[in-house]
């Protein structure tokens, strides 16, 4: 018999209760964030922006993740690239700005030049044994799924990337990402660990108490209720939204739009989840009135009323695609008490602001929804400090999505960790 | 009986000019004379076509561009003569062996053929450094700057008191022998001596012999301390006069020195005969101009004048103007700047985005001004 002493690290997983909210060290421990950082965003992939992000040749973006932090580049072969952010001189960080545009990278210390392919192409005083071609930028694994930019910072990234864009892709490409623009973006530290981010947006429990914007055009039934336990009025709202649901995914497959939910948020290590979700009201976008947002919607739609289609990915990022616009977030781990949420909002490429869009009506109602889920998410960081935390129980009708992101978590966590 | 038309005279006409030379817009010289200095040297006396003035300060050299073989071979002379003539140059000429410019200008220029050349340029001139007693010393070929000298002071006719003390192999090889000893002989205040390695076939040295030394420098001119000193010749010439000077205690910030040998020169003068040369190659067109743009650095301000055919970084550098700056060929842009106003010619290597360019942006080490400028830096 093995003889071997688990970290506290490998006993807290061990000892996860299935069902109930993670112990409270998950979410205030700085030793779990560290092995958060190597295990969860340092070998899995990690979803970091959009192609218009970086729509033209020279476009760069420094996205951070934790002590990395990575470029990416288009290059002049309208390619993707991303390096590590670092030049390999004396490891000055290179690029500074979230984003700029550069003819090539450049290091400001000693001027130190690579190209948009990351070769070393200047560098003086370096006598003549020195050799460029060692000198590289180092690369960084990156995947766009239909517009939507991934990276890995582990020598071997998961394989499934590729089975995972192959049934998400069809769901995403009708919104045409690639051909959108960034008309706004939003970064908030949430006071939080990232997996309270995370819990909090994979259920709409709290949507009804908390969210008097966003439930205007969304459906709190699209993510699961209990039926026994509802009045009248809910039950006969919840029995339109299931005839609703059910038609539109007729409607909507039939037009060529994949519709139908896809669940793989704990059974792939590249977890994820889609389904087009229908909308309330006029049932064209997230907005107050429930009407399209942008005049110029995306795509080839002539009509905006496409519902919402919700797409999540392990262990980072949620998505709404509507007929008019698209949002977008991505949580960076800042420590183990704060979180980066980082929302987009992409439009089609051509649309105007103040012609096509407005700004306010467009970033509205997930504005206001991110800063009451932030405040939630402190209030729950702050409670789990208490000595009187324990676990408690998720709801089986509302909170299976949490239930399947912790599940999701503690599994990678102890593939990698052992048990 | 009716007049001929009195033919025009052409010295007449030279002498009437009253346009100064201006090798920007009329770099060719015609040669007009060709003369024996010794058995191995031969003046060169060149003007444009269309009569005009020179003004130099003696001294300074011009940058040639020889077409010798199907090939353009540039080289800088000093101009032996002095701009107190100022209706031709001269340049005087030793034939080195194996030397393919020497030996072409001796064997196959005459007069009527066309030069090309830039100039004048070069700091090295008493002018730049006004005294009342002058000490010249030159070996070999480094008397033509030192006789530029000479004859100027020498035609104004101003009281100065100028020693030359010239090196030579033998007395058959003394340039510009008769010249300075009837200068010597007309004017009291101008004093030569030569000092010669050995004797002649024809002639034995009467003079100093041997090489340059401490002592026959004090017997000629006694006072030399209180002089400055010219110097001009091979680099052991100078090499043994500079350590010479320095023994006999001489306040060294005023020695001056140029080599005839181009290697030799100071990196300023390199610099501004390698830009010549660039320039006469440039010009396909025998009328061609450079055009002149005035560049104004606005934080800074500083103002530059950058010739159309120069980059701003390098008239910027050469203004002792700092830009930041590394790869010098458009590749890392760290010159990119913005142009408030005007407009430049750019070939850059990837250093800027097109979008950069139309906003204003322009890579200083790669782009050339085709208007006045004013450039944020």
């Amino acid at each position: 018999m093995l003889d071997v002493t688990p970290t506290p690290l490998q006993r807290l997983l061990r000892e996860r209760r299935p069902g109930y909210t993670l112990a409270a060290p998950f979410y205030l421990s700085p030793d779990v964030f560290e092995a958060d950082m190597e295990v969860i965003f340092g070998r899995h992939w990690i979803y970091v922006g959009v192609e218009p992000d970086v729509p033209e040749a020279g476009d760069v973006m420094v996205v951070d993740i934790g002590k990395t932090s990575v470029a990416i580049v288009r290059g002049d072969d309208d390619q993707i690239r991303a390096f590590h952010n670092l030049c390999r001189h004396r490891g000055a960080r290179l690029v500074h700005e979230e984003k700029s545009t550069v003819g090539n990278l450049v290091c400001r210390y000693h001027s130190w030049t690579y190209d948009l392919t990351g070769n070393l192409i200047h560098a003086e005083h370096m006598g003549p044994d020195f050799e460029r071609g060692c000198h590289g930028l180092k690369p960084v694994h990156i995947r766009s799924l239909a517009g939507l930019l991934f990276i890995c910072l582990a020598d071997e990234p998961p394989a499934d990337f590729d089975a995972m864009a192959a049934r998400l892709g069809p769901y995403i490409e009708p919104h045409n990402v690639r051909n959108t623009k960034v008309a706004f973006q939003k970064d908030i530290i949430e006071p939080g660990n990232w997996k309270l981010t995370m819990e909090n947006n994979r259920e709409c429990y709290h949507c009804g108490a908390n969210h008097p914007e966003l439930t205007v055009p969304l459906f709190a039934y699209g993510f699961g209720f209990a039926p026994e336990e509802m009045d009248e009025h809910d039950r006969a709202n919840a029995e339109r939204y299931g005839c609703l649901l059910k038609t539109r995914h007729g409607e909507w497959e039939a037009e060529g739009l994949p519709s139908r939910e896809i669940d793989e948020l704990d059974t792939m290590i590249t977890g994820f989840r889609t389904e087009r979700l229908p909308l309330d009201g006029e049932g064209e976008s997230h907005t107050l009135d429930t009407k399209a947002a942008c005049r110029k919607l995306l795509g080839t739609f002539t009509n905006a009323k496409l519902g919402g289609l919700s797409v999540w990915t392990q262990p980072n990022s949620w998505h709404h695609f509507l007929g008019d616009h698209i949002v977008t977030f991505s949580v960076l781990p800042l420590d183990a008490g704060r979180s980066l949420l980082r929302t987009k909002w992409l439009v089609h490429e051509d649309a105007v602001e103040g012609v096509d869009y407005d700004l306010a009506n467009l970033t509205g109602v997930w504005e206001a929804t991110n800063d009451q889920d932030s405040e939630l998410v402190g209030i729950c960081q702050q409670g789990v400090a208490s000595p009187a935390y324990e676990p408690g129980p998720y709801s089986p009708h509302t909170e299976m999505l949490v239930e399947k992101f912790c599940n999701w978590y503690v599994g990678r966590m102890t593939a990698h960790l052992g048990r | 009986m009716t007049a001929a038309p009195a033919p025009a005279e052409p010295a007449a006409a030279r002498l009437a000019a009253s346009a100064p030379w201006d090798a920007e817009a009329d770099d060719a010289l015609v040669c007009l004379a060709v003369r024996d200095e010794t058995h191995d040297v031969k003046t060169f006396v060149l003007a444009p076509r269309e009569p005009r003035l020179f003004a130099y300060a003696p001294g300074q050299f011009l940058t040639f561009s020889f077409e010798i073989g199907g090939e353009t071979i540039h080289r800088c002379y000093t101009l032996s003569s002095a701009p107190t003539r100022p209706h031709a140059v001269a340049v005087t000429v030793k034939r080195v062996p194996g030397g393919p410019v020497s030996n072409w200008l001796h064997d196959t220029l005459k007069p009527g053929d066309t030069v090309r050349a830039l100039g004048p340029m070069g700091a090295f001139s008493c002018f730049s450094h006004p005294a009342p007693k002058y000490l010249l010393l030159s070996g070999g070929s480094g008397v033509t700057p030192m006789m530029a000298m000479a004859r100027s002071f020498h035609d104004v006719g101003e009281p100065r008191d100028v020693a030359f003390v010239h090196s030579a192999r033998s007395p058959a090889d003394i340039v510009f022998r008769g010249e300075l000893e009837l200068m010597a002989r007309l004017d009291p205040t101008f004093r030569v001596h030569v000092v010669c390695e050995t004797d002649s076939a024809d002639e034995v040295w009467a003079g100093p012999k041997g090489r340059l030394s401490l002592d026959t420098l004090r017997e000629a001119v006694p006072d030399f301390l209180e002089r400055e000193i010219f110097v001009c010749g091979p680099k052991p010439y100078m090499d043994a006069v500079r350590a010479m000077l320095k023994d006999a205690g001489f306040d060294m910030a005023r020695h001056h020195q140029e080599s005839f040998d181009f290697g030799e020169l100071p990196e300023a003068d390199k610099e501004a005969a390698a830009e010549a040369a660039e320039a006469l190659d440039a010009e396909a067109a025998p009328a061609a101009t450079v055009r002149t743009f005035r560049v104004e650095f606005a934080k800074t301000r500083r103002v530059l004048e950058c010739p159309e055919d120069t980059t701003v970084l390098d008239a910027a550098r050469k203004a002792g103007i700092r830009l930041p700056s590394s790869c010098a060929k458009g590749l890392c842009g760290t010159c990119k700047s913005k142009l408030t106003s005007g407009t430049v010619a750019m070939t850059h290597a990837g250093g800027i985005r097109q979008r950069e360019i139309d906003a204003g942006m322009a890579l200083l080490c790669c782009s050339k001004p085709t208007s006045d400028l004013v450039v944020e830096r």
